[in-house]
């Protein structure tokens, strides 16, 4: 095993003992990058790698990032590298300025291996509508299986070994799904605790900086460094950022978990239900207090459509400057509109466009009323049935997943409870701007399987100890592909 | 809500300034009869129409303004860098009048 397959807290230990120098660790990490076949990347970024490495001077002891070696996806801004967030309207685009975080990472002297490929603009869950075609889970070599998405190439790049994190984004579960099926920790911090700006929007409301991990504690590292107000991103918080590493390895007794019956009722896979029950004893065991809790199976199981609803409608309008004029190709056409209908019918797939006509049609001023207030109502009676859960209890808790990476042959039935329950309760999380971690549980079949937990906001200190106290449980810190553990459920 | 049609889904699809295949439309109306249900379903849940539509999951109040620092806008160049179709420092479109 390689020390590239460590975590961050000792992948440094490792650059300050000189047991590894941070040149070898990038090449490394490129070379990784090369070789992979998942169709992870839009772009290996080895240049701007090695100008980075070249300016990166002597090891620096408190600061846990310097050297270490990460990924974007592909729909964070990069000053002078192409864009496109896995579209073809945006072939070719180069942005003219950074992302805050990109901005952060580079000024903690982290360095970018990649920028990885996503569902198209972020809207997706499987990680096979990106313009590169369909991304594969890293578990299954023989590349049946999805990793999810959207923000699928992230998830690859970690869970493959070719860094210790990533960064993706997550407007309905698209960082905390795909880590629940890749084996990783997928931390969506509170709405507004992490700067938006460069982040290409999908739907505002909803869209979270999120990003991988292979531990709670690096998770936590990375949540001190990205946090913060952004005078560029009206929507960030001015809240205090915390000192987040603090928070690993406090104790978890008397921390109140209330188990979301209604998910749990839903999942037909004895595996999942079975470990599951009992990391639950295993909590117990170290002092959390652990209820079941009925949240309501109607408002959960309407949390799918309430999302499509307002995810699709502020889509249409975030995404109405794709008209390749001002970025992205150029077609031609014998009026202004239909250079933009001939950009926008060439640029978008398929699947793009259906969701931009979900969004169209309700918004329609026969049918708002219906379709996207209703959906935004609803989404106000879901929020505030969570906070009433969490009056009395610090998380809701729940498989993040009803089983383990499906097949890419495998289709839902998209009405069942346990598609739109088990399958999609993540958005909860979107809906409330709560923070929301997903970390291993153990495997199925040589997958993984991931749990969730989602806190109160701005509680994200707490959020990282139960975590942490939850790896103690599974025995699944540190995890990849290559760095295999020991499951302990 | 109206009956969905191909005729509105296609008038939608304009609204949006793209255009997609007929097999694409056929698609999208299965999408949408399982959207519709659900979309039912939630009209079924009680009390609705007493919560005020959520824009945002928390109020974000900016009540301080920032120093005004100077800064050096995109020249010319920079802001046309990205455009297809470009002439004399401009982006270069169809005429819009005779």
């Amino acid at each position: 095993m390689h020390i590239l397959d460590l975590t961050i807290l000792e992948i440094h230990q490792a650059l300050v003992e000189k047991r590894i120098t941070a040149k070898e660790l990038v090449l490394e990490s490129l070379r990784r990058a090369k070789e992979n076949k998942d169709n992870a990347f839009e772009m290996i970024t080895e240049e701007e790698a090695l100008r980075q490495l070249s300016e990166l001077g002597e090891v620096e002891e408190d600061n846990p990032l310097w050297g270490i070696p990460f990924c974007l996806k592909d729909n964070f801004s990069t000053k002078g590298m192409e864009t496109t967030a896995s579209s073809n309207v945006l072939n070719g685009y180069t942005p003219l300025y950074d992302a805050t975080v990109y901005q952060k990472l580079r000024e903690k002297k982290a360095i970018l291996v990649g920028k990885t490929t996503l569902d198209e603009l972020a809207m997706g869950g499987s990680g096979t509508t990106g313009h590169k075609g369909k991304t594969y889970n890293p578990w299954d070599s023989s590349h049946t299986r999805q990793v999810g998405g959207s923000s699928c190439g992230s998830a690859v790049a970690v869970s493959s070994g070719i860094v210790p994190f990533a960064l993706g984004s997550d407007t309905g579960d698209s960082v905390r799904k795909p880590a629940s099926l890749a084996g990783l920790v997928g931390m969506k911090p509170s709405w507004g605790r992490i700067s938006r700006y460069g982040l290409f929007p999908f739907a505002p409301s909803l869209d979270h900086v999120a990003y991988f991990t292979r531990s709670a504690a690096d998770s936590a590292i990375l949540l001190s460094v990205l946090s913060g107000r952004d005078e560029h991103d009206a929507t960030s918080s001015f809240k205090p950022v915390e000192d987040y590493p603090s928070y690993i390895g406090k104790p978890i007794a008397g921390m109140k978990i209330a188990v979301l019956n209604d998910v749990v009722n839903t999942i037909s896979d004895k595996v999942v239900l079975d470990k599951f029950n009992k990391s639950l004893t295993e909590l117990e065991k170290l002092g959390a207090k652990v209820d079941r809790v009925d949240f309501s199976p109607e408002l959960l199981g309407a949390i799918y459509a309430a999302y499509m609803v307002i995810s699709c409608a502020e889509a249409t309008s975030n995404d109405a400057n794709l008209d390749g004029i001002k970025f992205g190709p150029y077609l031609g056409g014998n009026t202004y509109q239909e250079v933009m209908s001939n950009a926008r019918t060439a640029g978008f797939s398929e699947l793009i466009k259906r969701r931009f006509v979900i969004g169209s049609f309700s918004l329609m001023a026969e049918n708002q009323d219906v379709l996207f207030r209703r959906a935004q109502r609803l989404r106000a009676k879901i929020v505030e049935r969570a906070n009433q859960v969490f009056e009395e209890y610090d998380f809701i808790f729940a498989p993040a997943a009803p089983s383990i990476a499906p097949l890419f042959s495998g289709n839902s039935d998209r009405l069942s409870d346990e598609y739109l329950i088990a399958d999609n309760h993540l958005a909860l999380g979107n809906f409330g701007g709560f923070p929301s971690l997903t970390l291993p549980l153990g495997f199925e079949d040589g997958m993984p399987l991931g749990v969730n937990f989602t806190g109160r906001p701005f509680e994200e200190g707490k959020l990282l100890a139960m975590a942490e106290a939850f790896e103690s449980v599974s025995g699944l810190s540190g995890l990849s592909v290559i760095n295999r553990k020991g499951e302990k459920l | 809500m109206e009956k969905i049609t191909l005729e509105l889904l296609k008038d939608a699809a304009h609204r949006m300034m793209f255009d997609m295949s007929e097999s694409e439309y056929e698609t999208l109306l299965g999408e949408f009869a399982t959207l519709t249900k659900q979309m039912e379903a939630i009209g079924k849940i009680g009390g609705l129409d007493e919560y005020e539509p959520m824009t945002f999951p928390f109020d974000v109040t900016v009540d301080c303004l920032r120093e005004d620092v100077p800064e050096k806008p995109l020249d010319k160049e920079e802001a046309l860098a990205n455009a297809g179709s470009k002439l004399d420092g401009q982006i270069k479109l169809p005429k819009v009048v005779g």
